[in-house]
């Protein structure tokens, strides 16, 4: 009779066995098959150039004669409320031989990349009209003020073209953007109706 | 009312509230006692000894009718019925503390009746207050009795997999519109809720996703918290959760591991989950053509240093600071044939922001693919493919 018992514990033990080495195998098995199959399961038609991340996540926007004829920006607006601003292709400086040789965003009132917005709340950032401006682009022969375009909170300026000015001739549009910044919901509902979009600026600015 | 609510229960533990005017009536009568008969040896030899309350000679008195009547023993245990005695009369003891301010702490407690009784406990404590002052009168009125029965909440951990790409992981509501069509905290907390009769639950995660983002591999450990369950959960009740969350239709998400866990379960979730590598296949496409040599130089980047000031899309809520994340290893892996596409599999350091240091966030990430490569690239879709945590994996 004890026999038997034991006899039923050791089959008992060797299915749980079994069961680990299962298991083991399915996992083993998964990593092989089931999950690459399920990470390029979306693979199914992909398009020769895909949306870029400003045109995925930005509704994009451009500011035209902005205060002076050609002086065109654009300002990128993040389903959070957030503006990204910037030299549209248009822009009048682009057009001097040499492209953009410096910048300064020490401007108006204050140098405005030394400002350190902090916290959640953005403490210190400074609050600026549309027209206040945000930097002064310099060619061989002339420079330009960038304005703010849109009114609310300067969240942040991009340093890098301090350096890097040739940001601007190269990628305008990307890493060469301006500032960031925060308008109130009221604010940009007034701001809105003097933009136009993408299709609209490339009908008027006959941009392909 | 026990039976009522439907709750199951082996043991439960008594908890009784009673008047603060019962505590000041019994105060002022020991300190009375105290000027009257403190230098009697026999009244000294009684303290020695200990006396009884009042509060735990009244919870004596109620123990064994109550035991008797809902069969069982009781003992701390999850399980708490709670008696609360109240009087319409307030204690005046409670009045003239508050007009001492200072020495009367008012401490918070679950019960709002008890905050009355912390008022009185922590200014018999202060002897500057004589109690013998306060004679208590008799009493016509009786009290008011009221009673509530609830369960300490209970515990399950386990790992999620989220197989949609428009699920977010907690309920995300903006001006009254859900954002995506489901959540992982509602499909499993609401599963398990009513299988055992909670109130509510809480949904404890171990680090987060976004919305289109899927959860593969061996899941995310999270923690569900549910209160005042009706049914005692077991074992194999959380296995019986576990196959029904599995098997539902639509196989938005799966659970797995899914078990009771106790107070470890919380050090073990949020033990160095700052420091825990997390794993990711992303897809990627870039402006140029690939080499063999761009997957090389690629994969021979070990702990690469990447500097990230906070992403745009987060910029709005979180503060703008510059943190840096490391990235431990890539593999590039070719994609049906395209020499523009491909699966980038990357393990980098918690926190890290992996859309951002594809596509370089207007350069607010750096580096990133696109800079090391020498040209733009961008995400198309993310997955998250391992956790590396220790918690929940069987």
């Amino acid at each position: 009779m004890s026999d038997r018992i034991t006899e039923e514990s050791n089959s008992s033990e060797t299915k749980e066995l079994e069961q680990k080495q299962d298991k083991q195998k399915k996992e083993e098995e998964y990593e092989d098959e089931e999950l690459p199959k399920l990470l390029l399961s979306d693979v199914q038609t992909l398009p020769s150039t895909p949306p870029s991340a400003v045109e995925s996540n930005f509704a994009i926007y451009f500011a035209l004669d902005f205060m002076k004829p050609r002086h065109d920006q654009y300002v990128y607006r993040h389903a959070n409320g957030l503006c990204v601003i910037g030299l549209a292709p248009s822009h009048v400086a682009f057009k001097d031989e040499g492209g953009i040789t410096s910048t300064d965003f020490n401007v108006g009132k204050s140098d405005r990349s030394g400002v350190k917005v902090t916290g959640k709340r953005k403490k210190n950032a400074q609050h600026f009209e549309s027209n206040t401006a945000l930097c002064k682009v310099s060619t061989k022969n002339d420079s330009y003020i960038v304005r703010c375009c849109v009114k609310g909170s300067l969240l942040e300026v991009n340093q890098q073209l301090i350096k890097q000015p040739e940001l601007l001739n190269a990628s305008a549009d990307r890493e060469g953007y301006i500032a960031i910044i925060m308008p109130k919901p009221v604010d940009w509902l007034k701001i809105k109706p003097s933009l136009v979009n993408l299709e609209e600026y490339k009908k008027l600015r006959e941009v392909s | 009312m026990v039976r009522q609510d439907g709750y199951q229960f082996d043991s439960f533990s008594l908890e009784v509230s009673i008047p603060p005017l019962i505590l000041q009536n019994e105060a002022s009568l020991w300190s009375y006692m105290q000027s009257k008969y403190g230098s009697e040896p026999w009244f000294r030899e009684k303290i020695h000894t200990g006396c009884v309350s009042i509060k735990d000679a009244l919870k004596f008195s109620l123990i064994n009718p109550l035991e008797k009547l809902l069969d069982c023993k009781s003992s701390l245990c999850p399980f708490r019925i709670r008696l609360t005695y109240t009087h319409t009369k307030a204690s005046e003891g409670v009045a003239k503390c508050s007009d001492n301010g200072g020495s009367c702490k008012r401490r918070k407690t679950g019960e709002s009746d008890s905050i009355g009784e912390g008022t009185l406990s922590s200014s018999v404590e202060d002897e500057s207050f004589d109690f013998s002052k306060l004679f208590p009168k008799s009493e016509n009125e009786p009290c008011n009795f009221s009673y509530n029965c609830s369960r300490t909440p209970f515990y399950f951990g386990g790992r999620y997999l989220k197989y949609s790409r428009n699920v977010s992981q907690t309920r995300w509501i903006i001006d009254d519109e859900r954002m995506g069509e489901a959540s992982v905290e509602e499909i499993i907390g609401i599963k398990v809720l009513q299988a055992c009769g909670g109130d509510n639950y809480k949904f404890h995660a171990a680090g987060r996703e976004d919305i289109d983002v899927r959860m593969l591999g061996p899941g995310r450990p999270f923690i569900l918290e549910v209160q005042n369950t009706r049914l005692v959960p077991t074992e194999q009740f959380a296995n019986d959760i576990e196959k029904m969350i599995n098997k539902e239709e639509n196989k938005l998400v799966r659970v797995n591991n899914l078990k009771l866990v106790g107070s470890d379960g919380w050090n073990l979730m949020r033990e160095g989950e700052g420091e825990k590598q997390k794993q990711y296949a992303a897809l990627v496409w870039t402006s140029r053509p690939l080499k063999d040599e761009d997957f090389q130089q690629v994969s021979s980047l070990k702990d690469l240093k990447v500097a990230q000031r906070t992403p745009i899309r987060v910029l709005h809520r979180r503060s703008p600071l510059e943190r840096e994340k490391i990235i431990h290893w890539m593999k590039m892996e070719t994609v049906a044939g395209s020499s523009q596409y491909f699966l980038l599999h990357l393990c980098t350091q918690a926190g890290t922001y992996i859309k951002e240091f594809v596509h370089g966030d207007l350069g607010r990430t750096h580096p990133s693919i696109g800079s090391i490569l020498g040209c733009r690239a961008e995400i198309l879709q993310l997955d998250v493919t391992d956790i590396k945590m220790e918690c929940f994996l069987t």
